[in-house]
């Protein structure tokens, strides 16, 4: 798809969302085709959008869709509170996720670092970057050449949930990985 | 966009001219903590032929009482408590009795009138001792009707300084973001009473960390629009708005040097983030920090000869001082494990910043030596990101304690909080703008 859409387009796709979700602030799910993994929280399937797997949470947030934890082949990873280091349940999804990208050598992933809800902006978007980066420098150390990874810190900004809960911000606190191949490079 | 240029013009068109009578100084010297100077606030007198009486004689009044409460120096009086009608009685002395006043235990009074010709408004406002009864200030300020509101912050500014020695803040705005919109994150700039409120971005992305320009033209901001996370610059004046910084990876809180010479900026390499040094022109002068690990958010000293900035060299996030020039640095705050998001008090005694106090997050500030921290917002909810009033007298910050975000303003002592804004979504981020004509 078309990474720049028409302002006309945008505004449609919005108003079809606000006729879908009927509220966009307080939605927490989000419409997806693909089946949720185990690992995932429950999203529901509700109607026949493009898969999520293939947009930047970004792009879900333009196109009216609330942020997803869909990405496709390849898992996300999550962190502790306020921390960057890879923990040993990340360390795992990652190697399962270099083995996908080993098989798949011409596919190109962006890394988005996500974080929870707690604590200033500037902060949180700092603390992605390296959440981001942390996963793209594993993933080298797994022999994935790193004009392959690209990284992009969103912050506290696009939370997959918004309740004031563990488990909602542990779901946040994560890295996503979006298949990028087909776009141009940044 | 044609829109915010008219708007925009009229900053500058304000006040054509403005003449004071027989101003008369007078030192009735007030201060935080002390007790507040029970005023009262008149409608304004309709001096001319115009119908259009009550939107400008309460308006004028309404925006004063609004700014004087702000300030926390002052009560304002209950009008349901007074006894004289405007309408009937004279604006100078002599020509009003004093005991209407007294008897409701006033001792400051706010008197004037107005006349409409056209779209031209001309108000008379002054300011009476009711014990003394005696006249202290009087101004004649004339303006376009719907510029109302900046007489009377006009006026209030000038009662403050009357009280204080140091001219008020009420001709300034905020700049914030808010997903008022809907569940985009946009920049708006406001009045403090939140009137005259505009959308600064409209790209229905996400939009971070609005900062002024010091001389108040322009605001720098962080922006998702165009994918990457990258710095622009919006010319408030010309309605344009342009690219500052667009290098690959965060591009994040630019804040001008109090000269305007230079910004300062984290930029990210490879995931880590430093802060760096442009010019005014967006190209890079050095690196100021060389951590791998986390630096954000710098605020200039008002000598422009330091910035605070937040690391988590330590291990936690705190705040840390650097002497730009020599690079040399020491860190600030030793108290709690994540203190975050400083802004160097115009003053330059103290710094203001986010800390987690037992899971919550608090407005503190602290002693630029060092020393212990002042914790502002002790009440209930999550407070963050403070800005300091171009006087120093005042923080502008983030709360949830109502639900979802608003805008807050408080005294440097935290005393008379009050909100600001209440769009319906978040408002975060406030940015205080410098003084503005």
């Amino acid at each position: 798809m078309t990474v720049r859409l028409s302002k006309a387009w945008l505004g449609l796709i919005f108003l079809a969302f606000l006729t879908l979700a009927g509220c966009s602030r307080t939605a927490t799910s989000q419409p997806q085709t693909s089946p949720p993994s185990s690992s995932q929280p429950s999203a529901k399937a509700e109607t026949a959008k493009p898969s999520p797997k293939d947009s930047t949470s970004l792009e879900q947030l333009r196109e009216g869709q609330a942020s997803s934890t869909e990405s496709g082949p390849l898992k996300e990873i999550y962190f502790d509170y306020d921390k960057y280091d890879l923990r040993a349940d990340a360390r795992e999804t990652l190697k399962a996720n270099a083995g996908w990208l080993k098989s798949n050598a011409s596919e190109r992933v962006e890394i988005e670092g996500h974080c929870d809800e707690r604590g200033t902006n500037e902060y949180n978007l700092a603390l992605g970057a390296k959440r981001a980066q942390a996963a793209k420098d594993f993933l080298a150390t797994l022999g994935i050449p790193a004009q392959r990874l690209s990284t992009i810190s969103y912050g506290k900004e696009l939370p997959v949930c918004r309740e004031s809960t563990e488990e909602c911000w542990q779901k946040n606190r994560r890295d996503r990985f979006v298949i990028m191949t087909g776009r141009p490079a940044s | 966009m044609m829109k915010l240029k008219i708007f925009l013009g009229a900053i500058l068109g304000i006040l054509t001219s403005l003449t004071s009578l027989n101003a008369q100084v007078k030192g009735l010297i007030v201060g935080p903590g002390a007790e507040r100077y029970p005023i009262a606030v008149s409608p304004l007198k309709n001096l001319g032929q115009s119908d259009d009486t009550k939107k400008l004689s309460e308006g004028i009044a309404d925006t004063i009482v609004r700014d004087l409460n702000l300030s926390g120096w002052f009560k304002v009086l209950d009008r349901s408590a007074y006894i004289e009608n405007p309408q009937s009685t004279g604006i100078t002395l002599g020509s009003f009795d004093f005991k209407d006043w007294s008897v409701i235990g006033a001792e400051g009074l706010v008197k004037g009138g107005f006349t409409l010709q056209g779209e031209e408004l001309t108000a008379e406002l002054r300011l009476f001792d009711v014990y003394q009864g005696k006249q202290i200030l009087g101004k004649r300020y004339t303006a376009s009707a719907k510029d109302f509101r900046r007489i009377a912050h006009r006026f209030a500014d000038d009662i403050i300084f009357q009280f204080t020695g140091v001219q008020g803040v009420f001709n300034t705005r905020i700049a914030y973001v808010s997903t008022g919109s809907g569940r985009f994150k946009e920049i708006y700039v406001s009045h403090l009473d939140g009137s005259e409120r505009l959308q600064v971005t409209n790209n229905r992305t996400i939009n971070l960390s609005p900062s002024w320009a010091p001389d108040g033209r322009s605001i720098l901001y962080t922006s998702y629009k165009d994918g990457n996370p990258s710095l622009y610059l919006f010319d408030l004046f010309a309605g344009k708005d342009s690219k500052f910084s667009s290098r690959g990876g965060l591009n994040l809180g630019g804040k001008w040097s109090p000269n305007g010479k230079f910004v300062a900026v984290t930029l990210e390499r490879q995931g880590n983030t430093d802060i760096y040094l442009l010019d005014s022109g967006g190209s890079l002068v050095r690196r100021l920090t060389e951590y791998p690990g986390i630096d954000v958010s710098p605020t200039w000293s008002p000598d422009g000869q330091s910035l605070a900035f937040v690391s988590d060299r330590s291990g936690s996030p705190q705040i840390y001082i650097m002497e730009v020039d020599s690079g040399k640095t020491r860190r600030l705050t030793f108290s709690g494990s994540y203190n975050t998001s400083p802004d160097w008090s115009p003053k330059g005694d103290r710094i203001a910043y986010t800390s987690r106090v037992a899971g919550r997050f608090h407005i503190f500030t602290i002693p630029v030596q060092g020393g212990e921290p002042q914790d502002l917002t002790p009440g209930s909810g999550d407070n963050e990101d403070p800005s300091w009033s171009p006087d120093g007298r005042y923080l502008a910050f983030s709360s949830n304690r109502r639900g979802s975000y608003n805008i807050y303003i408080m005294q440097a002592s935290g005393e008379n909080q009050q909100r600001l804004t209440a769009s319906g979504g978040d408002d975060k981020n406030p940015s205080w703008s410098p003084r503005l004509e």
